[in-house]
């Protein structure tokens, strides 16, 4: 061990150093942001809590095809389909998605036919009971009410890189 | 002395505790939000921000979240014990703030022996990790002790022969004739941090690992060991764990202050500084110590346990060691060493 | 044999081959939609064009023959070329065109995932189209309750037509228009008047047809698939039944030549939602007069109190339609050890007995076996409503060469020509003195078979009547070696099995009508006897599946399971022994049969020797080695059992014969349960109805 090692050490140049070091750091501006009260920027293919969508005319878009079931890698979603009772349209008579198997990589909305079946751009969506993890068909469309401007404007955004 | 008189005494001694208990645990409280803060600035983070303005009533939160959380006990555990652990730990952490004096005249008892009965209690806190850890009946949470246990052996040696240098110099046990023997012109100059600076290091450094804290956490090494000894803890005794742990921080900042910044003296010796209460420079001069060990948090990666062990006893040692035989000597050699 | 090169491979084929069976020799396989193995060829889809070389343009495999093929200029044989350009070429231009009228509505479509277009759109088709006009729109048709349209979607392969004009038998779908206007149609919007036609939804290589009653609730690939056989009739239909999780979805058949070739009947088939209603799905017990759900362990309890004390033989044991082996082998156990001589499975009171042989009551050629037969005589008997495939093989065999098809009995619509002969037993006594004129048909015939209906044999006079076919049988000789012309036509699909069994009355025991008397027993154990009603007076304990008639005369309801939720044997009317899966699991608290009678035998203190399905079985195979044999027909001794029948006493009555199947759509507890075939018996019942004004 050289002296010089020794002093250096003794003297703690780099306990010093790396202290002004940190305290540079320590007033720089923050990297985050600050979140609940601001949020950050989501691009239109973000990735985020379903919703099932409905034509302007109010009319579910979800024709039951179950594509999404069958492609979800996670087997989060089940459908049970059948004719509606009033025009004998095909129909979802149930669609839940376990939103605590979803992995949310999108496969449900890539093989919608109809872009019914989408991830919109809300992530806040934590609740405090397992069950309510549980989407059904009403929550997924009340969803779809809820967010349809930001939906559809990512969808058209999105639009031409498809 | 009659009866009145030691029910008087009792009763003030009581209020006394209480008083300085709130005071202790609100400085803890915003003590823990400074931590995090800190630690968050250098690392270009907010921190926590929303309880209260700017996350000022964060630990308040925090502290009711603890409270009505359920305690889970593991089936395994031996169930008294396990709850005794936090109890013993916290108590501890606590009764150390007996002998500090938080301005001239204001401990609340003014032992003789005050330096040594701070030093027995923090040394009996291990038993309180050594209980949890074994109770748990985990085998993160026995090793996580057991390494504490090891750490807070090691290094309360060469912070033994640290108090040694000061007293020397002091000439006393007692904690606040160690301050006054500070009170000279020369202020903050005249204070032990300077004429003792390699024992100031090297107490900041152990104080570090006496109270595992980064980077000395090992027993918490969450990489390795999930969270150590409190792996099995949740709710209030993890509170309580939490609490001791920076009780004990803060003790050893108190302990610094008194020992190597002057205490409650104010750092230079001449009004209208004077006039400043002691209590403000005490807190400040503590607070100062703590915002360091925060950085250093932030600063210095985790040390491996060898390197740990390396450090506390082939190179604290040796130095605490070397210096207190130096001292003496210079002590002796130019006639300062004080007469009792 | 003629040989033939395809795509350089020289096989060795027929000289009637088509080219499209000559390639599948040589292992290349070719798109179809119009081609069926089992219908006609009619050659409109095109999409089984293959390149034959010398050939001026690319030939319709389907509807070429071999022996059409000209050789090569030096005489090697022709040459066919299934995977050149010119042959990709040409079946993507057929595949252009199919598309540019069937809508692109796959996701809505109940074919998709199994749709032979589809599928073949992934190989020949291309991703966009050139057509700019508007799609073809054609109005749905309402081809009555079974089977739904999309006629947008049809592509003119015309299977359904040929399907039901051949295998059916009924000219109900036609083709009217041309080219572009060409439509499928009833013409007159009704309802298809076969049992067999849920199989154009089948057949159907596009969502054009598609099963009504499962519409839109399944996709193919969510299934589980269970092989198993159907217990609707005693024909004993090879099916697959598809489960999504507990859940039977749908029934489809599959394919067995020997007894349904690739159809099943509409009872069969839509009989799924008859699985899920009505069900019992706990014991019950009367108190006071009202059932009232109760414990295994108490309705046990009740049982094993009732039957404490009580005389051997005032306890009996009756077997129903749907049992299988295993339970009825179970049943019979426990009565054994009970040492009640009481037993019948004969719930019409038919006049068969296990001991005069087993080819007196089993339908002796086979069905495959009616192929061979070259004059048929019905008696007593509708086989289109008791056994509709066993029908749709007759008029097979009439398709492949008319033959003399005569019937006594009541005469209906058979699907194929034949001379009613008479009503009743004195037209079967003419025929058998040779003095009617059918006579010379069944003397020439060298394979004669007469198919006797279980009405017949359930009459009071069926042993006099079974004793004068089998001597008309007799009279007419054994041309054939190994011909055995008696055909007795089951409709019960557990009926044969227990037979063989030897479920019948002990040494002086009751049989089935004398048990079900008012006041004959005190405690009547009943497994799932559905078609009669028994006397007040005894104890009944009935095991089944549904809330039927059997139900709702117990004392104790044990729940048992249907033949979806349970591994079972059951032996066809050829007596070829079957084994049923378990596709599903019994409802609630149902248990599987042998199960219940195994843990009844343990309160009862007679405790059954097997702990499970295997030990049982291994126990069933020990006293009736012939089980064993799954798939596989016993052999009978023909002439045997003739000597045996003709030698029974009685005089045949003078009361017409009648069918033995009132309605084909209700003939059990699990049809009776299903609302679907509760609509077909309705649409039927009116068109009997219109019929006779």
């Amino acid at each position: 061990m050289k002296l010089d090692q020794v002093a250096r050490g003794l003297l703690l140049k780099e306990f010093v150093t790396g202290f002004a070091l940190a305290m540079r750091y320590f007033f720089k501006p923050k990297a985050t942001i600050n979140y609940p009260f601001e949020m950050g920027h989501r691009g239109p293919r973000f990735r985020g809590e379903h919703a099932l969508r409905r034509y302007p005319n109010g009319e579910e878009r979800c024709i039951a095809c179950k594509l999404c079931e069958a492609v979800c890698p996670a087997q989060a979603i089940t459908i049970e389909a059948g004719p509606r009772r009033n025009d004998g349209t095909r129909r979802t008579t149930r669609y839940d998605i376990d939103m605590v198997k979803c992995i949310y990589c999108g496969m449900c909305q890539e093989a919608c036919p109809v872009d019914a079946i989408v991830e919109g751009p809300n992530f806040e969506f934590s609740v405090e009971t397992r069950e309510e993890l549980l989407y059904d068909k009403a929550k997924l469309l009340a969803n779809g009410d809820r967010w349809e401007r930001e939906i559809a404007r990512n969808i058209a955004v999105d639009a031409p890189y498809r | 002395m009659t009866l009145w008189e030691v029910l008087g005494t009792v009763l003030l001694v009581a209020l006394k505790s209480v008083a300085l208990l709130v005071a202790l645990l609100v400085f803890i409280a915003y003590a823990l939000l400074a931590d995090r803060k800190i630690w968050a600035a250098v690392q270009l983070r907010r921190g926590p921000n929303v309880v209260g303005p700017w996350g000022l009533f964060q630990s308040f939160a925090d502290l009711l979240k603890f409270v009505v959380k359920e305690p889970v006990i593991p089936a395994g555990a031996n169930k008294s014990l396990f709850l005794l652990a936090p109890l013993i730990f916290a108590t501890l952490a606590l009764a150390a703030w007996a002998v500090i004096p938080l301005a001239d005249g204001w401990p609340i008892a003014d032992i003789n022996v005050g330096i040594i009965y701070i030093f027995a209690i923090s040394s009996l806190g291990v038993y309180g990790v050594i209980m949890g850890g074994w109770a748990s009946n985990s085998k993160y949470a026995f090793l996580g002790a057991l390494r504490s246990a090891a750490q807070m052996v090691s290094y309360e040696v060469s912070l033994g022969f640290v108090i040694v240098t000061v007293l020397m110099c002091a000439g006393s046990l007692n904690l606040s004739q160690i301050v006054r023997a500070q009170d000279t012109a020369l202020g903050i100059l005249g204070w032990y941090w300077l004429w003792l600076f390699p024992m100031f290091v090297v107490f900041f450094i152990s104080a570090l690992a006496e109270t595992n804290r980064p980077p000395f956490d090992l027993p918490e090494a969450e990489s390795e060991l999930v969270a150590g000894y409190m792996v099995e803890y949740s709710s209030t005794p993890y509170l309580l764990f939490m609490l001791g742990e920076y009780v004990a921080i803060v003790t050893m900042c108190a302990l610094g202050t008194i020992l190597f910044l002057g205490g409650w003296l104010s750092p230079i010796p001449f009004a209208p500084f004077t006039w400043v209460p002691g209590l403000i420079w005490f807190a400040l001069k503590a607070s100062f110590l703590f915002f360091m060990i925060a950085m250093v948090k932030a600063m210095v990666p985790r040390y491996r346990y060898d390197q740990l062990m390396r450090l506390g006893w082939k190179v604290f040692l040796p130095l605490s060691l070397a210096m207190v035989f130096v001292v003496a000597f210079v002590l002796k050699l130019t006639g300062l060493a004080p007469v009792s | 044999m003629t040989k033939i090169l395809v795509d350089g491979i020289e096989v060795d084929v027929p000289p009637d081959y088509t080219l499209l069976q000559a390639c599948e020799v040589a292992g290349a396989e070719i798109p179809r939609f119009c081609f069926h193995e089992r219908l006609s060829i009619a050659g409109n889809c095109r999409m089984c064009l293959v390149e034959l070389k010398g050939a001026p343009k690319p030939v319709a495999s389907c509807a070429w023959a071999v022996r059409d093929c000209r050789p090569g200029p030096n005489g090697e044989p022709p040459a066919v070329s299934t995977k050149s350009a010119l042959t990709k070429k040409a079946r993507e231009g057929v595949m252009e065109f199919l598309l540019i009228n069937h809508p692109l509505d796959c996701p809505i479509c109940d074919q998709g995932g199994h749709c032979d277009l589809q599928d073949q759109a992934m190989a020949y088709g291309v991703d966009s189209t050139r057509y700019g006009e508007n799609k073809r729109a054609v109005e749905e048709k309402y081809i009555g309750p079974l089977v739904r349209t999309a006629m947008n979607r049809c592509i003119h392969c015309t299977r359904c037509v040929r399907f039901l004009a051949e295998v059916a038998g009924v000219p109900d779908l036609g083709a009217i228009g041309r080219g572009e206007d060409m439509e499928i149609t009833s013409y007159l919007e009704r309802a298809m008047e076969s049992e067999l036609q849920g199989n154009v939804a089948d057949l159907c290589p596009v969502g054009a047809l598609v099963h009504k009653p499962q519409s839109y609730n399944v996709r193919p690939w969510e299934l589980n698939k269970t092989e198993s056989v159907d217990v609707m009739d005693a024909v004993g239909s090879a099916i697959r039944i598809d489960t999504r999780g507990r859940e039977v979805m749908q029934i489809e058949p599959r394919v067995n030549e020997a007894i349904n070739e690739e159809w099943i009947s509409d009872k069969t088939r839509h009989v799924v939602d008859g699985l899920r209603l009505q069900r019992l799905d706990r014991p019950y017990l009367r108190e006071n007069g009202r059932l009232r759900p109760a414990s295994w362990a108490e309705a046990f309890a009740a049982i094993a109190g009732k039957l404490k004390g009580t005389d051997p033989k005032r306890v009996g044991a009756i077997v129903g339609d749907l049992a299988g082996v295993e339970e009825t082998f179970a049943l019979k156990s426990l009565m054994a050890s009970l040492k009640v001589q009481n037993l019948d499975c004969r719930q019409d009171g038919a006049a068969i007995d296990p001991a005069w042989g087993r080819a007196a009551y089993t339908f002796g050629p086979g069905i495959a076996g009616i192929e061979q037969a070259d004059a048929i005589l019905i008696v007593g008997t509708n086989p289109r409503t008791e056994a509709s495939l066993l029908n749709a093989r007759i008029r097979k065999r009439w398709r492949t060469s008319p033959i003399q098809i005569g019937v006594i009995g009541e005469d209906a619509d058979l699907t194929y020509p034949h001379s009613y002969l008479g009503a009743g037993p004195e037209t079967l006594a003419e025929v058998a003195a040779g003095s009617h004129s059918f006579a010379e048909a069944l003397k020439a015939a060298e394979r004669p078979l007469v198919i006797v209906g279980q009405a017949v044999l359930a009459r009071a006079d069926g042993a006099a009547l079974l004793a004068a076919i089998a001597k008309l049988l007799q009279g007419l000789g054994t041309k054939a070696e190994g011909w055995n012309g008696l055909g007795v036509l089951h409709n019960a699909a557990g009926r044969v099995g227990a037979l063989d069994l030897g479920f019948v009355p002990g040494e002086g025991g009751l049989t089935f009508a004398e048990m079900t008397k008012a006041g004959a027993l005190d405690v009547l154990f009943n497994l799932g006897a559905d078609e009669v009603e028994i006397g007040p007076g005894a104890f009944v304990v009935y095991q089944g599946t549904h809330g039927d008639k059997g139900a709702h005369r117990a004392d104790v309801i044990l729940p048992g399971a249907a033949y979806t939720e349970k591994s079972a044997t059951y032996v066809n009317l050829e007596g070829r022994v079957q084994l049923a899966n378990r596709a599903a699991f019994p409802p609630g608290d149902a248990r599987e049969d042998w199960a219940i009678l195994r843990a009844l035998s343990d309160v009862l203190g007679q405790r059954l020797p097997f702990d499970s399905l295997t030990a049982l079985r291994k126990a069933l195979y020990t006293a009736h080695p012939h089980f064993a044999g799954i798939d596989q027909i016993a052999p009978a001794d023909g002439a045997a059992a003739l000597t045996a029948l003709a030698g029974l006493p009685g005089e045949p009555g003078r009361e017409p014969f009648r069918a033995g199947v009132a309605d084909f759509y209700l003939t059990n507890p699990i049809a009776r349960a299903s609302r679907v075939l509760a609509e077909c018996s309705g649409l039927a019942r009116g068109r009997a109805l219109e019929a006779a004004e």
